[in-house]
């Protein structure tokens, strides 16, 4: 950071000025300076040896608040830091994954990515399927003391649906009412429904101590869940401190005595705290990869929905003319995104999803192929010249994303302004902007991707209130099938096929979901999109 | 002044560098070899005959990069320098004349700016305001104001008090007639310090500021936010940081060189220093066995 500039004083000695420079009547003062020289340079030779032996040697005594004597510690660098602890407000994007530390919910997901028992240790639908009821585990207390029982789900999810600033109401329109009795949460459904045990696993329904959560803002500072670690300290937007829950369900499948959770500083620098031991778990840029592999780090992928797009608002002109979305459409070169943004380890995708996953439609496979020669003739058609349309492409930070669909788009004569906006998701989600770009991490349902992208009040679908035709009744189809039904995959892929109509998202591609770790940290389970704990040991403690 | 600033080697040095600096900022964008953000699928290349600097992480080349974004850093750097000379040097002056109650709202007020942190300030107003260069600039310049209005106020209070300017005042001249006449071509040597000091600062922070992504929208190139984007590839193109910091140093030291310079030459004792120096040039070899002449300043 720059300093500021200091008015010199008339005959002050400057640092770099003429005046520190000895003049011809300046001689006594040097001459007696050197007289001394050589006992000065000892004193400072000793005391530069001094400190290096010393700074080091209290470094490692002094070690962080957190850190276990022996124990096996966690120190994670994180790019999802989260900005807000209670799980209302933070919403079911990638910081999920570090409120998982904290709290339990009522399912989680196996390396399927299906809903298997947490908190809750089983469950059952009624014959209808519009109502199912979880068995929670007996004996299970949050962090605070407070029993885990019905009556916590059932305030977890009214807070959810009700609470002001919650993120996640728009998750569970399903849900009409939830009836607590005892250990049994019986939760009543507005439709049939037979996705919420996927809905409210770690993603959607992670559950505070209803005593803590009564002040939410205390509990955004101090969060009290019922997971596998609690809370020690927490500096927000920085650090926070946990340790071992031994009263978690699942306690002793847990090998972690301690986790230090940091916001990444940057990229470029997570390679050289992994490699100096100042991190031994962290996600890492597909840019850095190489280099985390060339320090001898474990550099994996981990398995995920990720997809990356473009958010069209076709209520707004240009996009109003189908075929000025069309030419946008074919002017995305995918393979671009691919090479030069993923480094090799990310894939093409024209869906909100990778190919692979479940809800993957082999059917509406690249509908919209490269052909920039065929964006100019619809374009042309549209009655627009080269550079007759100019778009503001709003973003919330720099993003090499923007620069590539400003370049490919130039190509077939739009003009893109990257603005970058700071504040862009109070805009975004009030969808007032006309063109933006967004990537998620998908969801565990995967009907909650699809209507939270192609539904008409969608937080993903920029085009509010618009959907694509036959929507709406395709995912109401997907939500009456239950998950083991042989119909179930076909009619999944039909909710999709449905959505891809819509013309208000073009998906580009999708990224890795990449991490890199000291090679004493054992390998995580593959649950695809999570970052599970259990079972993961850290050989030589801390 | 001019001349006896390039009397000095380091005013001579600061000269040429700036002179080239302004040249890159004049024609840089005309010189750049190839259209600065034409991307390509060479990414991350290394130096070669096409890209004498090799290319950035979109394939583009990095020489016009840095030929291209000079003017928005140069630029940057003086928009803060004259921000700041204009909302400091004035109100300096006028504080000596325009009576208490301006003399000590300005002064609380100069207090006040200097107590807020130039980038955190900054990235406020960006966020207030919108993304802009202009306005990053401009908030940035007044927060430097207060350089400027000190100095120009300790010079103008010592005028002030000579008994020509006392003088002027018994006979009835007026503020602006005092401050032309008497008062402008006192302050004029310590603000220059200033302004050349500032240029260097304002370089500093502009450099800052679209290092951190603030100011100038992408795909326009600066050299601090060359710096940035390349730091994040340090590991295919570990030597790419290497021409934008240099130019960033460079034009800082240049800046601060002939602020030193201007200092040196300015007032009576720049006059004693360069008659001193310009007798020393003169002065025999010492191997000379003449005796030398006497300095020309005279004893001091």
């Amino acid at each position: 950071m720059p300093g500021r500039p200091t008015p010199h004083r008339p005959g002050s000695n400057s640092r770099t000025g003429a005046d520190s420079r000895p003049g011809p009547d300046s001689r006594p003062g040097p001459r007696s300076r050197t007289a001394r020289r050589p006992g000065r340079l000892r004193t400072t030779a000793l005391a530069t040896a001094l400190v290096s032996v010393l700074v080091p040697v209290l470094g490692a005594c002094g070690g962080g608040a957190g850190a276990s004597a022996g124990g096996a510690t966690l120190r994670w660098a994180s790019s999802y830091f989260p900005a807000h602890w209670d799980p209302v407000v933070s919403g079911s994007g990638a910081q999920f994954r570090e409120l998982a530390l904290v709290y339990a919910s009522l399912t989680r997901t196996d390396e399927k990515g299906d809903a298997v028992p947490d908190l809750a240790e089983s469950w059952e639908y009624n014959d209808k399927g519009d109502e199912v009821t979880f068995h929670l585990r007996p004996g299970l207390k949050f962090s605070d003391g407070e029993p885990v029982d019905a009556a916590a789900v059932k305030a977890a999810v009214e807070r959810a649906k009700k609470q002001k600033n919650s993120a996640l109401f728009g998750d569970l329109t399903s849900i009409g009412s939830v009836d607590a009795d005892g250990l049994d949460a019986v939760v009543h459904l507005t439709q049939v429904d037979y996705q919420i045990p996927q809905l409210l696993g770690q993603r959607v329904l992670q559950i505070a101590s209803p005593k803590a959560a009564a002040n939410p803002r205390k509990l955004d500072q101090k969060p009290v869940g019922a997971g596998p670690f609690v809370v020690e300290q927490l500096i927000p937007g920085t650090k926070v401190l946990l340790k071992k829950n031994p009263d978690y369900w699942d306690a002793k499948n847990i090998h972690i005595d301690d986790v230090e959770l940091v916001s990444a500083p940057d990229a470029s620098t997570v390679v050289s705290g992994l490699r100096t031991g100042v991190y031994n778990f962290a996600d890492l840029d597909p840019s850095q990869a190489d280099a985390a592999e060339k320090a001898g780090l474990d550099v994996f992928v981990q398995p995920g929905f990720n997809a990356s797009n473009l958010s069209l608002n076709v209520n707004k002109p240009p996009f109003d003319d189908d075929r000025v979305v069309d030419a946008v459409r074919h002017a995305v070169n995918r393979e671009e995104f691919v090479d030069k943004l993923t480094f090799g380890h990310g894939e093409a995708t024209d869906q909100p999803f990778p190919t692979g996953y479940v809800a993957y439609d082999p059917q509406s496979r690249d509908p919209y192929p490269y052909d920039p020669a065929k964006s100019r003739k619809l374009l042309a058609e549209a009655g627009h010249k080269a550079g007759d349309i100019t778009l503001d492409l709003v973003i919330p930070a720099e993003d090499p994303q923007a620069e590539i669909v400003q370049s490919q788009l130039a190509a077939v004569g739009i003009t893109v302004r990257i603005k970058i906006d700071k504040n862009w998701a109070t805009p975004f989600f009030a969808k007032d902007l006309t063109f933006s770009l967004y990537g998620t991490t998908g969801r565990d349902s995967a009907v909650q991707t699809l209507t939270a992208h192609f539904g008409p009040n969608g937080p993903l679908n920029l085009s509010t209130p618009y959907e694509p035709a036959g929507f709406d009744a395709a995912v109401a189809k997907v939500r009456r099938t239950p998950l083991d039904s042989p119909d179930y995959v076909r009619n999944l892929r039909a909710a999709t096929r449905a959505g891809l109509k819509s013309k208000a998202l073009v998906f580009t591609y999708s990224s890795p979901n990449l991490f890199a770790k000291s090679k004493a940290v054992s390998d995580l389970p593959k649950n695809p999109a999570h970052i599970d704990w259990t079972g993961v040991t850290i050989a030589g403690g801390s | 002044m001019v001349r006896r600033v390039l009397a000095l080697t380091s005013g001579r040095i600061a000269a040429a560098v700036l002179t080239v600096i302004a040249l890159l900022a004049l024609f840089g964008p005309w010189l750049a070899p190839l259209d600065p953000l034409a991307t390509g699928d060479n990414t991350l290349a290394a130096a070669s005959g096409t890209h004498w600097l090799g290319t950035d992480y979109l394939g583009r080349d990095v020489l016009s990069r840095l030929l291209d974004g000079s003017r928005v850093s140069v630029l940057g750097s003086l928009e803060v320098a004259l921000t700041a000379l204009v909302a400091g040097a004035l109100p300096g002056i006028l504080s000596v004349h325009w009576g208490r109650v301006f003399e000590w709202t300005t002064l609380r007020l100069a207090d006040t700016l200097v107590a807020l942190p130039f980038l955190l300030f900054a990235v406020a107003v960006v966020a207030l305001l919108g993304n802009g260069l202009t306005q990053a600039m401009l908030v940035t310049g007044v927060l430097v104001s207060p350089l400027f209005y000190r100095v120009a106020r300790a010079a103008t209070l010592a005028v002030a008090r000579s008994q020509y300017v006392e003088a002027a005042v018994v006979s009835g001249a007026s503020t602006g007639w005092i401050v032309r006449r008497h008062v402008w071509g006192k302050i004029l040597p310590p603000i220059a310090v200033a302004l050349a000091q500032t240029i260097g600062v304002g370089f500093v922070i502009v450099s800052s500021l679209t290092f951190l992504g603030i100011g100038v929208q992408p795909p326009a190139p600066t050299w601090g936010g060359l710096l940035a984007s390349d730091l994040g590839y340090l590991s295919h193109r570990p030597w790419a940081p290497v021409a934008p910091a240099l130019l960033i140093t460079a034009t800082v030291w240049a800046s601060n060189l002939l602020a030193d310079a201007i200092r040196d030459v300015s007032g009576e004792a720049g006059r004693v220093l360069l008659d001193d120096r310009g007798a020393r040039d003169g002065r025999p070899d010492r191997t000379d066995p003449a005796p030398a002449p006497a300095p020309a300043g005279g004893a001091r």
